[in-house]
């Protein structure tokens, strides 16, 4: 229990409504940049495959 | 991790995985290293891309260690970078799995866990789109159905007669979504003068479930960590020549469940509040 205080924080965030999806079907992505874990500098654009991809964005790696 | 497991898939989609988050590149290595992942995880420590995209929580008090969290989701992208798809849920415990967008979107079928039931004009084999699940997941439930030569089955929205209906059963183990059903064929009846959409040969019908909270699942698991969601399939079967009494088929689907992941970075790479 002690371990996961974060979780139990957002938990209680959870009551409230009102999500935001961020930019719409058919709208370009932002072509942002970021390290990866190597700490190489990346962009969506140097990472897009053949068909594109998948973009997973998500609270934490770690709580 | 999920996604890592399904990695394969998407990379003959011609699709590349990123990871976004505002963990540091030090806690996603940590994090990649333990979990053997192999795409691109990227750091957005200050949430500057989260807020790029618009989709900052707000809810968070500024003063919280966890400011800077996105309303998690996914995206998916052409070669061009125009968003495609995306896949949000309003209650940002719950998320779509890869395996169900893989299901869901591109057809792509997981290879375990099939179950077949005979039915008698009609058999089903029932599968999922991950079959070990954790709380918050939403997977998809595939049902293949196949139905004897010259039978057909009746479509939602038919009148006059019995529809092919799935149903599951009530638990607060899972949410139950919408069927998704393909579109029907219009049969045209000449002793009757009557049109009416129909199901006939193979079809496949989905539906997802979302995985309820830690304390209903647990109740549900037996002695190996396992549980069981359970439907039914009602339909009605005719030919050409006539009506079949209306059957019932029970279908299950049995998961492995996995509680929470409870490791962590060493304490020195953990976020602090800012």
């Amino acid at each position: 229990m002690t371990k996961r205080p974060f979780a139990l924080i957002t938990f209680a965030f959870a009551a409230f409504a009102g999500i935001h999806t961020g930019p719409e079907i058919g709208a370009k992505m932002p072509d942002f940049q970021a390290l990866d874990q190597d700490g190489k500098a990346r962009t969506l654009t140097s990472l897009l495959g053949p068909k594109g991809a998948i973009v997973v964005v998500y609270r934490s790696a770690d709580w | 991790m999920e996604l890592q497991q399904n990695a394969g898939e998407f990379q003959k989609l011609g699709l590349t995985i990123v990871g976004l988050s505002y963990d540091t590149p030090a806690i996603l290595h940590d994090f990649a290293e333990r979990k053997g992942i192999h795409f691109p995880l990227l750091s957005d420590p200050d949430s500057k891309v989260i807020r790029q995209l618009g989709i900052l929580n707000e809810e968070v008090p500024k003063d919280s260690p966890v400011f800077g969290i996105p309303y998690p989701g996914t995206y998916i992208v052409d070669e061009k970078g125009v968003i495609v798809a995306k896949y949000f849920e309003d209650d940002f415990k719950q998320r779509y799995t890869a395996a169900d967008i893989l299901v869901q979107r591109y057809g792509v079928m997981p290879e375990s866990g099939k179950t077949e039931v005979q039915g008698k004009q009609l058999s089903a084999v029932a599968y999922a789109s991950n079959s070990i699940v954790r709380t918050g997941q939403r997977i998809a439930l595939v049902l293949d159905l196949t139905l004897k030569p010259k039978m057909h089955v009746y479509a939602p929205g038919v009148e006059g007669y019995i529809p092919i209906d799935w149903t599951m059963n009530d638990s607060e183990a899972w949410t139950t979504h919408d069927v998704a059903y393909p579109k029907p064929e219009i049969l045209f009846l000449p002793a009757i003068e009557e049109k009416v959409p129909v199901y006939k040969d193979t079809f496949r019908l989905t539906r997802d479930i979302t995985i309820g909270p830690d304390a209903k699942v647990k109740p549900a698991l037996n002695a190996e960590g396992k549980f069981t969601v359970e439907g039914t399939l009602r339909y009605q079967a005719c030919d050409d020549r006539l009506c079949y009494i209306p059957q019932v088929l029970k279908l299950t689907w049995s998961f492995q469940y996995e509680g929470f992941d409870r490791q962590r970075v060493p304490e020195a790479l953990q976020r602090k509040a800012r």
